[in-house]
């Protein structure tokens, strides 16, 4: 049986984990309110966005289905996927689950013909990616705390060009979508081509019912001669659908941002409540020992007596 | 003489930087530069990087940095959407004049008519205007 002193030892030792884990419980709630109130920063950029894309896709009518990024490739031969990841762990199961997914995503794709080619984000997605052995198309880390729009901007960039040169038939992506500070669900999203019906806003839009509302179909027809267009929707559509790319995967990469911090909040939480029940039972295997030697030495300082007597 | 105002919205991806009734604004699309009174008529517009202009009067004038973007004008409401819009006193030219430099590199050596270069060339765009902004 453990002495007093060892087990003493290691409730000081836990007692010092529960301190580094409440403090980190802490710093991921400050960091995640900063994450969510990017989030909400976010919102009305991309919705004027979309609604600007849609706007121009209508304009620029059949002319939009010409687009590169719009037009599907005729071969599938290589899918390029994208997991978002953190830059750290100690948040559950926030990086693995990504990284299962994503090889799960691979091996359906296989099974259709796919080969795929891996793009991560975060220090964990690359590491383990790269543990298994699989050889990274392209890999982003260091900002994964706090990614700005210029890191989206250089990752749509790299996939639009292995898209555009037929390197990559079509790019998925992988990342946990931030619900609550308590649920972050694994989504898979298709990236690339953008599908018409993305563009032509056929998709549900929850934001501005009012906006809609005007926008019958009356007024769609009329929309081209009322609006001055410079240059020609056609032109303009060509930047914004790569912007539409950028701002994708800008929205997943804040979204997993806010989904870690929550994450490690949360694993953190448990590790302190664990911290706290495994103090409880050194605690009490403490006072047994300390119980046991009190009693060894009354019945020594007996038998001592009795032998004297 | 005070002009009919409109209100002006300029969104980043990072937020919301300005939001206030303005007389004028002016900005530089890509046919050249533009300014927007009250009552213009509805636009849409590709904007290039620049110092966008925001007159809340004559004497007082809000200036930005500003990359690419895009300017709706509907119903005396302007929406500039922009991916960068820096105030001239947080830009720090010695970032910008590395970054200047690196997609000069980039530039030389990419091949001619790739996507590597469209996007170091447009970088150098974007960068020389926002140092002339800062100066």
């Amino acid at each position: 049986m453990a002495s007093q002193r060892d087990v003493k030892n290691k409730i000081a030792s836990v007692k010092n984990i529960q301190k580094i884990t409440r403090a980190m419980e802490m710093v991921a709630a400050a960091r995640l309110r900063r994450a969510e109130q990017r989030i909400a920063a976010l919102r009305p950029y991309a919705d004027a966005l979309r609604r600007m894309t849609r706007q121009a896709a209508q304009a620029a009518g059949a002319e939009a289905s010409r687009l590169p990024l719009l037009s599907e490739h005729e071969s599938q031969e290589r899918a390029g996927l994208l997991l978002v990841t953190g830059d750290r762990g100690l948040a559950g199961g926030f990086n693995s689950q990504i990284v299962r997914a994503g090889i799960r995503i691979a091996g359906e794709l296989g099974e259709t013909g796919l080969q795929s080619s891996w793009y991560a984000t975060g220090r964990r997605g690359v590491s383990s990616l790269t543990f298994r052995g699989l050889e990274l198309s392209g890999s982003y880390t260091g900002f994964a705390d706090r990614p700005a729009y210029a890191d989206a901007r250089t990752i749509a960039d790299d996939l639009i060009e292995a898209y555009i040169d037929g390197r990559v038939d079509r790019v998925e992506m992988v990342y946990n979508s931030y619900i609550s500070p308590l649920t972050q669900t694994v989504t898979h999203e298709r990236l690339l081509p953008i599908s018409q019906a993305t563009i032509s806003g056929e998709e549900n839009d929850s934001d501005e019912p009012e906006e809609r509302a005007v926008e019958s179909d009356r007024s769609k027809i009329v929309q081209r001669a009322l609006v001055n267009y410079e240059p020609d929707p056609e032109e303009i559509l060509k930047r914004l659908v790569p912007d539409y790319v950028e701002i994708s995967i800008y929205r997943a990469l804040v979204e997993s941002t806010a989904g870690f911090f929550g994450a490690q909040m949360t694993a953190m939480r448990s590790a302190s409540e664990n911290a706290g029940e495994i103090i409880t039972d050194y605690t009490l295997q403490m006072n047994r020992a300390r119980q046991a030697e009190i009693t060894q030495e009354i019945m020594e300082v007996v038998a001592g007596a009795e032998g004297l007597s | 003489m005070t002009r009919t105002r409109f209100s002006a919205e300029v969104l980043t991806p990072e937020g919301e930087v300005f939001s206030e009734e303005v007389e004028m604004l002016s900005t530089r699309t890509a046919a050249g530069s533009i300014g927007i009174l009250a009552g213009h008529e509805p636009m849409l517009a590709m904007l290039e990087p620049t110092e966008l202009r925001l007159y809340r009067s004559e004497a007082e004038i809000v200036r930005f940095a500003q990359a690419e973007g895009y300017l709706q004008f509907a119903e005396n409401r302007a929406l500039v959407l922009v991916e960068e819009a820096i105030a001239p006193e947080k830009l720090d030219r010695g970032t910008f004049e590395t970054k200047l430099s690196d997609a000069r590199g980039v530039a030389d050596r990419a091949q001619e008519g790739s996507e590597e270069l469209a996007r170091a060339l447009r970088d150098i765009r974007r960068y020389e205007a926002f140092l002339s902004v800062g100066q």
